[in-house]
């Protein structure tokens, strides 16, 4: 066994790390030839990554033809306004006529039975 | 070959594309990275042939873990340090039971340009021969600090440890250095005063 004081030192072992801290070498003609070579004979072993396609149930596709989330929900809301104008009671339904059209009012559809003014 | 149309891609896109059948995006993979990994396999191996079979059989591998690479995850060049630096240290660890350290060649005196050449030869011979003597995670973080200059962040993802467990294999792997080396200093041209 060697005593401490006979090591390297750090400086000497950068010398030591220097010594093997070549550049990168060029790979030669034949060495990348080997290595195309490779890649040729693996790449038809490779199965290509294909995701697989989608399968759809009979109620899948009902509910995709309804037009998804987006379709039901206005579904939804058209079977609710509708359930609520059923239930609800005629004053409320008088409210929102009036709302609508204002105050009431009376039209005539019928000619006047004077027609020629000839009464008083 | 198709190498423009890839041109800027980042290397796990490419190991992709040759997943999906593309063989010209491994083509490309290996002009990019065979350079780096043939030199950190010939720093640390100091064997030209050696080096370009271990860079030989590390691509290969990638080539085979390709469907299954997860983007994101991991740098393909990280991971070929790594299978470069787990295949040198295979290949050391064989190396061990043959080398002879006392026939590692002295450099002979010549014109001084070859005298240093021969003399760095000679270095890079024992820290080759050194290296297989180390423990194998002392080889591997001692080589890819001070041969391949990475930092120890990037150490630490290339062997799957914390940065305090690189530092310290760091440490160790230099002092184990500096004692299998410290038998032959003359010959290392090393003269303590």
């Amino acid at each position: 066994m060697s005593d401490k004081l006979s090591h390297l030192t750090d400086a000497q072992l950068e010398e030591m790390f220097a010594s093997a801290r070549t550049s990168d070498p060029v790979p030669d003609a034949d060495f990348m030839a080997r290595m195309f070579a490779d890649i040729d004979s693996i790449v038809p072993q490779v199965e290509p990554v294909v995701a697989d396609a989608p399968r759809r149930s009979v109620l899948a596709s009902i509910w995709a033809a309804l037009g998804g989330w987006a379709g039901a929900s206005g579904l939804a809301a058209a079977a609710a306004t509708g359930i609520w104008i059923g239930v609800a009671s005629p004053t409320s339904m008088a409210t929102v006529s009036d709302a609508f059209w204002g105050d009431s009012m009376s039209v005539s559809v019928m000619v006047p039975d004077d027609i020629l003014g000839l009464e008083g | 070959m198709a190498f423009d149309e890839y041109a800027g891609a980042p290397d796990s896109a490419l190991l992709v594309a040759f997943a999906n059948g593309d063989s010209a995006a491994a083509r490309l993979l290996v002009v990019r990275l065979s350079p780096r990994a043939l030199g950190q396999a010939q720093r640390m191996l100091n064997d030209r042939a050696a080096a370009e079979d271990v860079v030989q059989e590390a691509f290969l591998r990638l080539w085979k873990i390709a469907p299954d690479w997860r983007q994101g995850e991991a740098q393909v060049s990280t991971w070929l340090y790594r299978v470069v630096a787990n295949l040198c240290t295979d290949r050391l660890r064989v190396r061990r039971r043959n080398v002879d350290f006392d026939k590692i060649a002295e450099p002979e005196d010549s014109a001084p340009s070859v005298a240093q050449k021969m003399q760095d030869e000679a270095r890079h011979d024992a820290l080759a021969a050194a290296l297989a003597e180390m423990p194998e995670r002392q080889a591997q973080a001692v080589s890819l600090r001070h041969l391949e200059g990475l930092g120890n962040p990037e150490i630490a993802q290339i062997m799957d440890i914390s940065v305090e467990a690189v530092e310290s294999l760091t440490a160790r792997g230099k002092r184990t250095l500096a004692s299998i080396l410290a038998s032959k200093k003359a010959e290392l041209g090393f003269n303590d005063e």
